[in-house]
């Protein structure tokens, strides 16, 4: 079954605000979607206009090629797990996860054996009777996939599920609904501004920023290769140095970046000699020691963390820019303390050079 | 209590407060009720006779009620309208409180609580004055009807029950709308998305979400509602005389025209019982109980 969502030219307003930019995507029949961004991006409208609690400006929205212009928020074939759950206080665990199936007219019998199916699916066997309210946050979690799953949506829409959850148990949901994503085959499209859920989760993910898609790709691609300085410091983390073009070619550019020296690095997308660009190294691609070809900046560290499987410096560099730095245990030595000069060298290759500057 | 009214007032304080507050409940409250409970089970007797051999206790005067064919129509027809009142003021206030709390902009859900309760400010006999002139056979009502061909001639709204089932919806209203707007606001407005998105119709979310959160404040009104219909002395007899008479008229004329204060607290009380009766059966059939009023 074709269960694919498309975005055709979707614009929404609110009032003056335009809350999304016109924005066209295909989200593929059985991906695992997400949109990543800050609170404020938009990306929640996107999951309101594809559940149809609210209905685009302009464009359309498209579930399985079919327009849903016009299509009330009870007749789409979406189905959606809340922020906060929304689980109905007033009814049994059963009695939610069969809600949807009691609306659709489906016989006692038949909605008790769903129901009995995706308790078990979700591991929680048994629990049918149970009010709401007897449940831990996690099982309440899994209830809600349950009830979200009972009606056979071709497409299941996550709003930050995961946000109220302590940390283990949010590691441990990600795995369960990647698997229960494999085992259903459903189109789940995941909002977060967790970059972490993100990444670990999708098969694509689509970065937004102000009401705008800022790059669409896979997880890896997105970390290695980010289209914009946005896409570069939200995702992961980056250090951001913001010099003048002095030297391109199609793959390397050199930027004159003042106090710091020339720095090269990737470059992305078509950059002219004489603009301005910002080049992006991540922390943990920078070295101690120098190797052949390597580029090297002078700083000082100004504090030294200790992570467990890695160490986090924090340094100055003469042009007053703040860096961080990541390097393995095996690394540490006495002369990484507060106030030590340092030298910090990364590859060209690892560098990535986005135009536009005074960026950070 | 007293302590803290102690250590934040001082002593002397602390006892007057107390002292009035105490003053007012027996004294204004308390007492009265006792006395018309005595007054109830005694004869109307001549001020010559009252505390000689006649002044005994008795039933009598709650038999009376069972004993008037005409008494005990009328009571229970006050009480049915009452529930008749209920229903529709209900019925008017749900949409009204769902809309204010879930639907409206914070400006407009402002402006129209306002525009609901400036009529408030007048005196209810005044607002009653003004339905019993828009209500009128010659009446604006019956004019905007005509003009518009809905009916061929004039209703006679008054002198029946409509007049006064819209009078007291009127009157009533904001009892109603208040309780259940706190209710429908406190629900989570989530809890309507799920209903939605799992395929639920507006009937169906309300049925199943919205109204079972919002039942104790549904309760609350249709009892505040209740009581106030059962017990509306104005309202009746502007609009419904001489069609359509109230238990409280009769109850009025027992103390005011007959001069009878003992039947008259007789059959006071017999409506206070039965709305009480009532009120708890009607509580029980949909489990909610006094806790849930109170929240």
């Amino acid at each position: 079954m074709d269960s694919s969502v498309h975005l055709d030219n979707t614009v929404m307003q609110f009032g003056d605000f335009t809350a999304i930019q016109q924005t066209d995507l295909t989200i593929k029949s059985g991906e695992f979607f997400s949109f990543l961004g800050p609170s404020g991006c938009g990306k929640t409208t996107i999951l309101n206009m594809i559940s149809g609690f609210i209905d685009p400006t302009q464009g359309d929205i498209k579930i399985g090629g079919k327009s849903m212009r016009g299509v009330p928020a009870n007749k789409r074939p979406t189905s959606m797990i809340f922020q906060n759950l929304a689980l109905f206080p007033l009814m049994t665990v059963a009695e939610n996860i069969e809600f949807g199936l009691e609306v659709r007219g489906v016989s006692k019998s038949e909605r008790k054996k769903a129901s009995d199916r995706l308790l078990e699916l979700v591991a929680l066997e048994g629990s049918g009777t149970k009010r709401v309210s007897e449940l831990s946050g996690g099982q309440k979690q899994r209830i809600a996939i349950a009830r979200a799953l009972a009606v056979e949506p071709q497409v299941l829409l996550l709003d930050e599920p995961l946000s109220a959850l302590d940390l283990k148990l949010r590691q441990h949901m990600r795995t369960e609904l990647k698997a229960i994503q494999r085992k259903t085959g459903i189109t789940f499209i995941y909002i977060t501004h967790d970059q972490g859920e993100a990444l670990t989760m999708s098969d694509r993910v689509a970065v937004m920023s102000a009401g705008r898609i800022q790059q669409v790709a896979d997880p890896i691609t997105l970390y290695r290769d980010p289209h914009t300085a946005f896409v570069a410091s939200f995702v992961g983390e980056n250090n951001g140095v913001s010099g003048k073009v002095i030297e391109a070619n199609s793959d390397f550019v050199v930027l004159d970046c003042g106090p710091l020296g020339k720095l090269a690095g990737r470059s992305q997308g078509n950059i002219a000699v004489g603009a301005d660009a910002t080049l992006f190294i991540r922390p943990e691609h920078f070295r101690l020691q120098a190797e052949e070809g390597m580029h090297t900046l002078r700083a000082t560290i100004d504090e030294v963390n200790f992570e467990g499987a890695y160490l986090t410096l924090n340094a100055n560099t003469p042009a007053n820019l703040p860096l961080s730095i990541q390097l393995g245990t095996h690394q540490f030595s006495d002369s990484l303390k507060k106030g030590a000069p340092v030298s910090l060298s990364y590859n060209e290759q690892d560098a990535i050079v986005i135009a536009g500057g005074g960026h950070v | 209590m007293f302590s803290q009214l102690k250590s934040r007032f001082g002593s002397s304080l602390a006892v007057g407060i107390i002292g009035m507050i105490a003053i007012w409940l027996i004294g204004l409250v308390i007492l009265p009720q006792i006395l018309m409970v005595d007054y109830s089970f005694r004869p109307n007797l001549l001020p010559a006779d009252i505390g000689g051999p006649n002044d005994t206790y008795s039933l009598m005067n709650y038999e009376t009620l069972f004993s008037n064919k005409i008494h005990l129509a009328i009571f229970f027809k006050t009480i049915w309208s009452s529930v008749l009142v209920t229903s529709l003021t209900l019925v008017v206030s749900y949409p009204i409180a769902f809309y204010l709390a879930k639907v409206a902009t914070p400006q407009k859900a402002a402006l129209c609580l306002l525009l609901l309760i400036i009529p408030f400010w007048i005196n209810e006999i005044l607002r009653t004055f003004s339905w019993y002139i828009i209500l009128a056979y010659k009446g604006p009502l019956n004019a905007l009807l005509l003009g518009l061909g809905i009916i061929d001639r004039p209703i006679r709204f008054l002198s029946g029950d409509g007049g006064v089932l819209i009078g007291m919806v009127y009157a009533y209203i904001l009892f109603m709308i208040f309780p259940i707007y706190n209710a429908i606001e406190s629900l989570d407005t989530n809890q309507i998305k799920a209903a939605r998105n799992l395929g639920a119709g507006w009937i169906r979310t309300h049925w199943r979400v919205v109204i079972p959160h919002a039942k104790p404040g549904i309760a609350t009104g249709c009892i505040m509602t209740f009581m106030l219909a059962a017990g509306s002395y104005a309202v009746p007899a502007l609009l419904g005389s001489p069609g359509s008479r109230w238990f409280t008229q009769i109850i009025y004329n027992w103390f005011f025209e007959g001069g009878d204060w003992n039947q008259g607290a007789a059959y006071a009380f017999l409506l206070l019982i039965i709305c009480i009766g009532f009120i708890a059966l009607v509580m029980r059939v949909f489990k909610v109980g006094l806790g849930d009023i109170a929240k």
